[in-house]
């Protein structure tokens, strides 16, 4: 704490000082290692600065002395709440490179866990935004229901938070009925937990006055930062990379996007809220619609050959080892950038390839580096207690933000 | 303010609520468990600690060292010496596993072709000194005798060693399955 240099002017001519203040990055209401400078006259806020890096690990430069294979790990680790949507996200981009296709399978069962990943981080964000504004017991519940998930995780595909499920061109493993079962009791009984969550805050009147009003965005404000995901949806703005460049099987489920009307806290809230639902409807739906069939692509130059054909078939073994210590080096050449709908917002790829095995420059578009560079616009002109607040709705993680 | 809410709000209705919630969930079984006094068991193919299969019948391990469980991994936290033995054969000097690094991404399982790695689900196995995670050959197929050997290694190498033939089988239309990616 010191006190800056601007001063502001009294009514009656003298001067006050502006104080600064360093939130962060130990905070631990700033859901990582966020550090923002605020200038506080008394307790209002008059600037807001963020300051971020102190994750920064250098994944993108990482990755490009990696090959397209051992990139997936890392993916996992940009947003570690939500690793399975940003596998899904990377997955895609390459598949679209490499002008090949999941087969249909593998799409249901990617969309399945897209929305549970979803469910998982939004679990997450209610508990912690919950407990920053004063309400403990919504942090204990949500816990309980995202500890369902990650047991279910693990049964799949042997990890809790950082999946690495996904494969190019299909997925790890094949879900078991007995799997898809025990997921089935879940969305049945998800509904109800939600509910939960709503009787202890939805109407409650401390929650109500941290959130309602306060932390406004406007519709277009909010467009022209480059918001999106639930932060720009409860402005208003009904856009959903799901509904404007469907990927998976989002176009075959019936869904709706939730949107909210004023911009503020309380709304974003909601939205998140409805996703819930949403999420849990497409679930029961990908899970009732799950079609048989295979969930690898057939596509020899970019996916590892059948464990059982390596050491038996000439071919597949060359596959494998050139895979392996090369990458699949017959890629395209050319450049791509996909985008998915993770829970926080847009999570976008953008890959340059030269046609070698490695991708030549692969760039990263976090939807939470987007979303700390609205804070000033939420923060300026508030109170100092609103600060913790806004950083915990606009939903941001600092592993994506730093790479 | 309608009537309504007016009397919500002046009787504590939305607070009154939460906490029957919250009493009725007090009541009921707690669902946290107490490690480390209650363990649970990880599931089969949870990703923890490595082992390196050991051949059942010559004791032996089953890695040839080729290396491509080192050149697969995103970390190279796989190290691997080898020499050249009589008859020109491959003799794997060391094979080491620095824990340390590890992203546990189970890629080095997918490229072994002979199944000759592994993840066990032993997950504590913390220590004091750093070298203590760098895990040996000798130290590794111990690993494998203790949390591995036997049934439980066919289930994981059945079920968690993929790509399998039936992940790229296609159903045809007479029901019918027929392998493609020959
Ligand atoms: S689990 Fe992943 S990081 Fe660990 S040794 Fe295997 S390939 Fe490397
Ligand atoms: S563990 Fe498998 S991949 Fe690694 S060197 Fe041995 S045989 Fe090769």
């Amino acid at each position: 704490m010191n006190n800056s240099d601007t001063t502001l002017q009294n009514d009656n001519g003298t001067k006050r000082k502006v104080m600064t203040l360093n939130l962060g990055p130990q905070h631990p209401a700033t859901h990582g290692v966020l550090r923002l400078v605020l200038e506080l006259d008394g307790e209002t806020v008059v600037k807001c600065t963020p300051d971020i890096g102190y994750l920064h690990r250098g994944v993108e430069k990482h990755i490009e002395h990696l090959n397209y294979l051992q990139v997936i790990p890392h993916t996992d680790r940009l947003d570690y709440i939500a690793a399975m949507a940003n596998n899904i996200g990377y997955c895609i981009a390459v598949e679209r490179l490499f002008g090949i296709e999941a087969p249909e399978r593998a799409q249901y069962i990617r969309t399945m866990l897209a929305e549970l990943t979803r469910i998982v981080s939004h679990l997450l964000w209610l508990g912690t935004h919950a407990l920053d504004i004063g309400a403990m017991t919504v942090f204990l519940y949500c816990f309980r229901e995202r500890e369902k998930i990650q047991v279910l995780y693990e049964k799949l595909c042997g990890a809790r938070l950082t999946v690495s499920y996904p494969r190019i061109g299909g997925v790890k493993r094949d879900v078991d009925a007995e799997w898809l079962d025990e997921l089935y009791r879940f969305t049945e009984e998800f509904p109800t937990r939600v509910e939960e969550y709503e009787t202890l805050i939805d109407q409650n009147r401390i929650w109500l006055k941290r959130t309602k009003g306060i932390g406004v965005i406007s519709a277009e404000e909010a467009i022209n930062l480059g918001l999106s995901g639930p932060t720009l949806r409860g402005s208003g703005v009904p856009y959903d990379v799901r509904k404007f460049m469907p990927y998976g099987v989002y176009d075959k489920l019936k869904w709706e996007v939730p949107t909210g009307v004023n911009g503020d806290i309380y709304d974003r809230y909601r939205v998140r809220m409805e996703e819930f639902r949403q999420s849990n409807s497409i679930i029961r739906q990908c899970i009732e619609k799950m079609p048989s069939g295979p969930i690898m692509a057939d596509a020899p130059k970019f996916v590892l050959p059948p464990k059982d054909k390596v050491l038996n078939n000439m071919e597949q073994l060359i596959h494998h080892f050139v895979l392996i210590t090369k990458g699949p080096a017959t890629a395209p050449q050319g450049e791509i950038y996909v985008a998915t709908e993770v829970p926080k917002g847009e999570l976008g790829f953008y890959i340059v390839s030269d046609g070698s095995g490695k991708p030549y420059r692969l760039r990263i578009r976090p939807p939470s580096f987007v979303h700390i560079s609205a804070l000033p616009k939420l923060c300026e002109g508030g109170l100092v207690a609103d600060v913790i607040a806004n950083i915990g709705s606009i939903d941001i993680v600092l592993g994506e933000c730093d790479r | 303010m309608t009537f309504k809410e007016l009397i919500k709000k002046i009787f504590f209705i939305e607070i009154i609520g939460g906490l029957a919630l919250t009493l009725k969930h007090s009541l009921s079984p707690a669902v946290t468990r107490q490690y480390p006094e209650k363990r649970i068991t990880p599931p089969p193919g949870a990703r923890g600690l490595h082992a390196l299969t050991r051949n059942e019948s010559t004791g032996e391990a089953v890695c040839v060292g080729c290396g491509l469980c080192a050149a697969m991994c995103p970390t190279n936290c796989i190290s691997i010496y080898t020499s050249e033995g009589e008859d020109h054969k491959k003799i794997v000097d060391r094979y080491e596993v620095n824990t340390l690094r590890c992203l546990f991404c189970a890629l080095c399982v997918e490229a072994c072709p002979y199944g000759a790695v592994l993840l066990t689900p032993h997950f504590e196995y913390s220590g004091y000194s750093r070298s203590e995670f760098i895990y040996t050959k000798d130290r590794l197929l111990e690993n494998w005798d203790k949390y591995m050997g036997g049934a439980k290694s066919r289930e994981y190498f059945d079920k968690f060693w993929t790509p399998k033939s039936a992940d790229f089988a296609r159903v045809d239309a007479k029901g019918s399955e027929s392998g493609v990616n020959q």
